[in-house]
This record gives C-alpha cells, sequence and structure tokens, in this order.
C-alpha cells in the first residue's frame, strides 16, 4: 500500500521572478508528475508544512512542474526565500481540474486577475496546444499595477497564438509610462463579442474578484451552469477526507478546486 | 442466538484478544459513567460494564487516533506503507449501536470513494468489535431520534445483551460467526426465557427514550427547515453561548476532521504528524492572508449541525448524527443540538406559516 501523506522529493531548479510579491518555482520532482490543467499539488516546506498550490506550467511536461507563488503568508513567506538548489516535497494531483471536455467546440472566456492568472497559464497551455478544438479562445485579464502583471514574456505569444485566440490585459489605476487599458478587470467584460449561447467562461482570482466578475457574467448573460470558478479554500489532505475545504457540501480537493457556479451559487457566503 | 455465562465471556474475550490489545467499559464509580479501560492483566476488573449505556470516549479514537504520525521525511523507503504487522490488532468490547453506526459512517469518508486513508483502513480491518445492548437511556441519549435502536444491529462482529447470569450472544458478521464457532464450547444455547428477559430490557430503554425526548423533533427531513433558517439570528443565540472549545467535535463519534502538520523529527529528518481537529476554532479554515470562509463563531457554531445533518446526507447518503449525545454532555455552556433542531423546526415551521 502506498502512503499517500508522503511528499515526493523535489528540486528546486529554478526560481523566475514575475512580480514584487509573485515568484515562479520550476520544480524537478523525483518522479514524473501527470497532471491536469486546474488540478493541484500540495507544496512541503520541510518541517514547515504544505500549502495547496495549481501549477501554472504546461500539464503536457511531466518531468518539471512550474509553480507560481504570491507571498502573502507564513509558508509562502519560506517558500519565497528558496533558491535554486532547495529540496521540497509535492504530493498530488488532487481534484478534478478544469472541465476540458466540455470546452470543445466553444468559446472559451478566461479571466484571470492578479496571481489568479497562475492556474490559469496551465488551462492556457492546454488551450493553445490545440486551439482548432475551440472556436474561440478569449484570454482576459487584469492586475493592481503594471508591475503586478503575472506572465509579461508570454503575453505576445499568447496574442498571436492562433486567429481565434485574442487576449487583452487591463491594470486597476492608471500608471505612469501604461498606455494600455485602465480598470478592473470585469470592465473587460463590457460588450463582450462572444456567443455567449455557445461559451463556457472560467476565472480564477481572489475571491472578491471573482464575486464580480460572477455577477458581472451573469449580468451579460452567461448561465450559471457555463461558469466556472478556480474556489478558495484551505485544502489540506486532498482526499476528501480531513474535512477544511468544503464550500456547502462539496470538498473542493475532490469535487473541485474550480467548481461550476450552478452548482454552488445557493451556498451562503461562497465567496467569502 | 448463543447464551454465554460471564466466566465463560471473559475467556472469550481473553482469546480472541491474545497478541493483541484489549478494551472494555468499566464504570467509574463517582460518576457513574462508563470510560474504556486497556485490559493487559486478567481477571476482568469488577467494575467490567457491559450494560449501562455509551462510554464517554467514542469508538472512532481506536480507527482514528487522537494524534499519530502519517510519514517521516525524507525517507528511503519513500511512500510504501511498509509492514502492516507494526499496527496492532485491537479488540473493543461493549460498543453500542449509537457508536458502531457511528464508526460505519466514519468509514464512508475514511475507506470508501476515490481514496483510502490506509492508516484508517488497517486500523479499522485489525479492529475487532464486540458490541452491547443498552440496559439505560442517558440523559442526553437520543438515538431515537435518529430512527435508530439502543442495541447493535450491525457494524460489530459479536454482539452481547446482558442478561441475569452472562449474556446472550450473536454474531453480526463473517469473522463474528468465525470467533464462536471457534469458541463453542463456551457458548450454549440461548433459551426462550433468555431472549424474553433481553427484549423486556430493549423495550424499556426504547419507551425510555422516547419519554426523554418527547419534546424534540426526530431528525430525518429537516433539511428543508435548516436551509430555511441559514441566515437565521438563532445561530447568533445559539452561538452567543459557545466557548469554543472544540469539545463537541472531538467527542463527537462520526467528527473525522484532522489536520495535517509538519515537526523537525531527529537529525535531518521531518515528521508529518495528523491530529484531531475541530471546526468550531477560528483557525480551522483559515487560509494564508487572513482569509476565513466562516470568520464569525455563529459561523462555526451553525457549520457544525450543518455539516451533519444537510452537507453529509448530500455528499454522503447520510446524516452524520447518531444521537449519541456526547456534544450535549461535554459542552460546558449547555448547547443542545436536540433543542437547535427544536427550534429550526420551530422557526421555519412560524416562517411557513406566515
Amino acid at each position: 500500500m502506498k502512503n499517500p501523506y508522503y511528499p515526493i522529493e523535489t528540486l528546486v531548479e529554478d526560481v523566475i521572478v514575475e512580480t514584487p510579491t509573485i515568484k515562479t518555482f520550476v520544480l524537478a520532482p523525483s518522479r514524473p508528475i501527470k497532471f491536469k490543467a486546474g488540478q493541484f499539488m500540495q507544496l512541503t516546506v520541510p518541517g514547515c508544512g504544505e500549502a495547496p498550490f495549481t501549477p501554472s506550467s504546461d500539464p503536457a511536461v511531466t518531468e518539471k512542474m512550474e509553480i507560481s507563488i504570491l507571498r502573502t503568508g507564513k509558508v509562502t513567506d519560506l517558500l519565497h526565500a528558496l533558491k535554486p538548489g532547495a529540496e521540497v516535497g509535492l504530493r498530488g494531483p488532487f481534484g478534478k481540474g478544469y472541465p476540458m471536455d466540455k470546452m470543445e467546440g466553444k468559446e472559451v472566456l478566461v479571466v484571470g486577475g492578479g496571481v489568479g492568472l497562475a492556474p490559469l497559464r496551465s488551462l492556457i497551455y492546454a488551450l493553445l496546444a490545440n486551439p482548432k478544438k475551440y472556436k474561440r479562445v478569449s484570454i482576459k485579464c487584469g492586475a493592481r499595477t503594471p508591475d503586478e502583471l503575472c506572465f509579461k514574456r508570454q503575453h505576445d505569444a499568447w496574442a498571436k497564438a492562433a486567429p481565434n485566440v485574442d487576449f487583452t490585459v487591463t491594470i486597476d489605476v492608471p500608471a505612469p509610462n501604461w498606455t494600455g487599458k485602465v480598470g478592473l478587470v470585469t470592465t473587460l467584460l463590457d460588450g463582450l463579442d462572444i456567443d455567449l449561447e455557445n461559451s463556457i467562461a472560467v476565472s480564477c482570482g481572489p475571491e472578491i474578484m471573482l464575486k464580480f466578475v460572477t455577477l458581472k457574467l451573469l449580468e451579460v448573460g452567461y448561465k450559471p451552469p457555463q461558469i466556472y470558478l478556480s474556489m478558495n479554500r484551505k485544502m489540506s489532505c486532498g482526499m476528501g477526507k480531513c474535512g477544511r475545504c468544503n464550500v456547502g457540501h462539496y470538498y473542493l480537493c475532490v469535487d473541485g478546486p474550480d467548481m461550476c457556479y450552478d452548482k454552488i451559487k445557493n451556498v451562503p457566503n461562497v465567496f467569502g | 442466538m448463543h447464551f454465554i455465562d460471564a466466566t465463560n465471556f471473559e475467556r472469550f474475550l481473553k482469546k480472541i484478544s491474545s497478541g493483541g490489545e484489549l478494551f472494555v467499559p468499566v464504570r467509574e464509580a463517582e460518576t457513574g459513567k462508563l470510560h474504556l479501560e486497556r485490559i493487559e492483566l486478567f481477571p476482568l476488573p469488577d467494575n467490567l460494564c457491559l450494560d449501562g449505556y455509551r462510554t464517554v470516549e467514542p469508538l472512532k479514537a481506536f480507527a482514528q487516533l487522537l494524534r499519530y504520525p502519517v510519514a517521516e521525511y525524507p525517507s528511503t523507503e519513500g511512500d510504501d506503507m511498509g509492514d502492516e504487522k507494526v499496527f496492532p490488532q485491537v479488540v473493543v468490547a461493549g460498543a453500542r449501536g449509537c457508536d458502531l453506526a457511528a464508526l460505519a459512517l466514519v468509514d464512508k469518508v475514511q475507506v470508501e470513494g476515490e481514496f483510502t486513508d490506509p492508516f484508517y483502513k488497517i486500523r479499522r480491518d485489525k479492529m475487532l468489535v464486540v458490541g452491547a445492548d443498552c440496559s439505560e437511556c442517558g440523559e442526553s441519549c437520543f438515538c431515537n431520534l435518529l430512527g435508530a435502536k439502543p442495541w447493535p444491529e450491525k457494524g460489530c462482529d459479536v454482539a452481547v445483551s446482558k442478561i441475569q447470569g452472562g449474556y446472550l450472544a450473536e454474531a453480526l458478521s463473517e469473522r463474528g460467526e468465525k470467533l464462536i464457532r471457534e469458541s463453542k464450547d463456551l457458548f450454549a444455547e440461548a433459551r426462550d426465557t433468555q431472549i424474553k428477559m433481553r427484549d423486556e430490557t430493549r423495550a424499556k430503554v426504547v419507551k425510555d427514550l422516547e419519554a426523554k425526548n418527547k419534546a424534540f423533533p426526530k431528525a430525518a427531513g429537516l433539511e428543508e427547515a435548516m436551509r430555511a433558517t441559514l441566515s437565521d439570528e438563532i445561530w447568533d443565540d445559539i452561538a452567543a453561548r459557545c466557548v469554543e472549545c472544540g469539545a463537541c467535535t472531538n467527542i463527537c463519534p462520526t467528527c473525522y476532521c484532522f489536520l495535517l502538520y509538519d515537526q523537525k523529527a531527529d537529525g535531518s529528518h521531518f515528521q508529518r504528524i495528523s491530529a484531531w481537529d475541530s471546526c468550531q476554532v477560528t483557525g480551522y479554515a483559515r487560509m494564508a492572508g487572513m482569509l476565513n470562509p466562516r470568520p464569525r463563531l455563529s459561523d462555526r457554531v451553525k457549520h457544525r449541525l450543518y455539516h451533519k445533518y444537510d452537507y453529509l446526507p448530500l455528499s454522503h447518503g447520510a446524516i452524520y448524527c447518531t444521537g449519541c449525545g456526547r456534544c450535549v454532555d461535554t459542552c460546558s455552556a449547555s448547547i443542545d443540538m436536540r433543542e437547535a433542531l427544536k427550534r429550526i423546526k420551530e422557526k421555519a415551521g412560524g416562517a411557513k406559516k406566515a
């Protein structure tokens, strides 16, 4: 029998500074890890504990895994102090991942905010690996300031990936030398030229953003079954056993973390 | 149906627990309450008690330990579970219907489904359980409200009912049948008068349960009322008394939530520990950046009830309460689940009329 609590030894190969508060860790696990876009891992900082993160890398790559992490608490403080060569641990993958089969032939709207773009990058890799499978891929992302935009080096490539792919970015407040769009990410959802009937929307970001993105999507005409949200809860065991990641009667670690809004819309304080 | 006298019952327990650990209920003189006690030397203590009602300690504690290491890392064995022989064979005697039903519910979470917790599974497989009838109804007992009976119907290997001179005994599992078969010289055929004695006691306890709980609603079918009162102020009122100690969840035989944490072991090794945790404490579901889906105490007090009476029926097909009443006994603020359910029902009923 295998011990599901044992973290697989993993080497930090490289650390990429994405923004002042976000770093991407390039990890080499001691054995390949197969995952689906949207599934999450438990990352162990030896002696400190583990925290759940969704990889930001291409799910087609199993030897290396990238995880992009916002510095925001005890474990992430320690993670941000790690240098290449450090040893960490991984368990997983856990959860269902994004509903890739439901997206086929559809206009896929991807809405990300801040570090929320990290899990979505894994989805973007999966979508752009074969853009013809989808009628359209429209990526909208936002950050508070230009400095806080993630994966800037890839934005151009995404925008030009295929004729049916578009990529738009906005920042919350005006900034010097910024000539792009200004406004919350929800403003990118005004006047959407999307075939709503035939669309799936996926969003990831802070809960407050998820709330307003959801309200906006409903306002522009999306129906709850068309909306998928990457929910935030404290996933721990990853196996639906330890009890702390519930949203209503769902455990995010096995039923999510990407949840169809239709399933959770009646849960009180669903967005915290 | 078999009969076994007290002396032979002791022999039987000795035989089935040889090479393993044996726990039996004993009655504490001062309080009259039953506690599970480890027996390392025979004879069994004089205060052995297989009647009365459930023990203070929940049965789940033998399958899901209060605190135990789940991994030591890095390790050359990696994620191999190793030899199951290091897990002890445990015999627990005197488990009541409420505890047996509760353990079956925890099994659903820890063993069934996509993932199995190997530690729980191994311990559970190595547990032999001797169930026992209740001969009394405790002040806080309410298994009848859950539609259950105060005697073992399933979930144990052998079930015993204390009667004059000994016990009626019945196998409730294949393992139990084998155990009785292997010790058949210790058992006699039960007489009809003995079965009648048992049935009289059972009927008396059922009557007591009904009398004690006549003011409270049956648990089944309250989902609608619960959803209607989800944002009601009754929760603030109930939570106003809670002192957030977490005793109710720790003592609950169906509460299975645990915390994983890491600590330094010897040298450059680390240990991962699994420990019971309580959804009643502030930090339970708190995330990085101090985000908390249940920041208010009333959110958490209410969560305990909703998880048991609404969420788990939806996700695991059963109410995760078996009416043992331990949470009622242990609560220093006298929060009574039955009272809460009664208020929910009244409030929702009132709202419907209005």
